[in-house]
């Protein structure tokens, strides 16, 4: 057997994700997604990580977020903004 | 992507190496412990260690959260998720996790409803959409998902939903490595700190390692740069004599960390008295279980848990790999009896774990060596 690259049986088992480069089912991983829009009625934004997919993510702990913002989301929830920290 | 590309720098990772290479000193072999499953992810994705020096070690730390989980807390979700009624929701890698009889997955072949979910969110959300059934999320991790579980539960309180609850087996980052830097079996002369987990806690809680242990501590990112940067800011820190907590993922981790986060944290969990780490045995205050205002939503106290103890498979040396005692090609059944696709044990299971990032990218390698 050589190098062969396994990556592509093992995603969806709680292999490695080939394309996002993130485990695709444990929740425990931190992913940086743009922010597209905001409801800040129920504390939630839409997001896209870098491999252009969607996803709702819970803001209430980095509140107030605008579009245009990165956010550093674990499990479905944004810890922290990514700008804020450098600053 | 931004904050991604810049950190994969190939030419950028070899001028790190080189300079590694200069601040090592010779003769003396040195063992760094990354703490975060991450990191050991993403080290043997990127073939980082091939860039280190022979005598700069890099010890796997118990950071993976579905590797620290004991088999009897397995098998009390199944337990539950055996109960009439009830939508067991998990973490994906959660599912394939051995119990002393079977895996989650296996129970739900066998008629039990068990759901992956990404963010316990996702399982509150079920909860709303099927008011006739019990939802139950099986919580696992550090403070990275603590937080988000503390927001559900806090949504889930507010908004009245009564048929969702929570079988909380979170755990703190601190507590287990005291109990690694007191173990005798073990000498390290610096820590890669948890970047994801120290967003939420901050690095003051590192303070203790330098202080108590007088050892280095360097809070990391997750990209090959990240990682070759911090060993050479701990190789710095030993060159000079110095010892003290670094941060060099300040693009991500506030030194205070999030205080909202700990705030919501403190409300909705307690800690536990002490908790059953995988490898590990118990350790003092390092399990979080529901605080008593949100007792209601305590999926222990709402099902009847076995909450048995189990010793782990006696083939299996995930102890001894949590600990950094062995590397996991020394266990003996690791790619033979134990590998992703049928694990024995938890660190073949997620990808986060030692063993499967050993399996996935580091088998060949080695095979090489010793051809």
């Amino acid at each position: 057997v050589s190098g062969v690259d396994r990556t592509s049986e093992l995603a969806g088992t709680g292999g490695p994700n080939p394309v996002s480069c993130h485990c695709v089912t444990c929740g425990d991983d931190g992913v940086p997604m743009l922010v597209l829009a905001v409801d800040e009625s129920r504390c939630l934004a839409l997001c896209e990580d870098g491999t252009g997919a969607h996803g709702s993510v819970e803001i209430a702990l980095v509140a107030p977020v605008a579009p245009g913002d990165t956010l550093l989301v674990h499990a479905g929830t944004a810890l922290t903004r990514l700008q804020d920290a450098v600053a | 992507v931004k904050y991604v590309d810049e950190f994969r720098d190939a030419a950028l990772g070899r001028t790190l190496a080189a300079e590694i290479l200069g601040a090592v000193e010779p003769g003396r072999h040195l063992k760094i412990m990354e703490v975060c499953g991450g990191h050991t992810h993403s080290i043997y994705k990127y073939g980082v260690d091939d860039l280190l020096p022979t005598n700069v070690e890099l010890v796997h730390g118990p950071g993976c959260p579905v590797c620290v989980i004991p088999m009897g807390r397995v098998d009390d979700g199944i337990a539950i998720a055996r109960e009439p009624g009830v939508i067991l929701t998990c973490f994906g890698d959660m599912m394939r996790v051995p119990g002393s009889d079977g895996t989650l997955l296996e129970a739900k072949a066998e008629g039990a409803d068990v759901r992956m979910v990404y963010s316990p969110l996702d399982a509150l959300r079920i909860a709303k959409s099927e008011p006739d059934r019990e939802v139950v999320f099986f919580a696992i991790g550090f403070e990275t998902t603590a937080p988000s579980t503390a927001l559900t539960l806090k949504r889930a309180k507010a908004e009245g939903i009564t048929n969702f609850s929570c079988f909380c087996n979170h755990v703190t980052i601190v507590p287990p490595l005291r109990a690694l830097l007191d173990s005798p079996d073990l000498r390290l002369d610096g820590f890669i700190g948890p970047g994801h987990v120290s967003t939420v806690v901050g690095a003051r809680p590192l303070e203790f390692i330098p202080a108590d242990y007088g050892k280095p501590v360097v809070v990391s990112g997750f990209e090959p740069v990240d990682i070759l940067q911090s060993v050479l800011m701990i190789l710095r820190q030993l060159g000079e004599g110095r010892c003290e907590v670094e941060n060099q993922y300040k693009r991500v981790v506030p030194y205070e960390g999030n205080l909202r986060a700990l705030e919501i944290m403190a409300e909705v969990f307690a800690l536990r008295p002490h908790f059953e780490w995988r490898g590990l045995g118990f350790i003092s205050h390092s399990g979080l279980r529901l605080s008593d205002a949100y007792a209601d939503l305590d999926a222990e106290r709402r099902f009847a848990v076995p909450g048995v103890r189990v010793a782990d498979p006696k083939a299996c040396q995930c102890g001894e790999v949590l600990k950094g005692v062995i590397k996991p090609y020394e266990c003996k059944v690791f790619g033979s009896a134990c590998t992703p696709e049928r694990p024995i044990g938890t660190c073949m299971v997620s990808s986060e774990g030692a063993c499967a990032a050993y399996y996935n990218y580091g088998r060949f390698a080695r095979e090489r060596e010793v051809v």
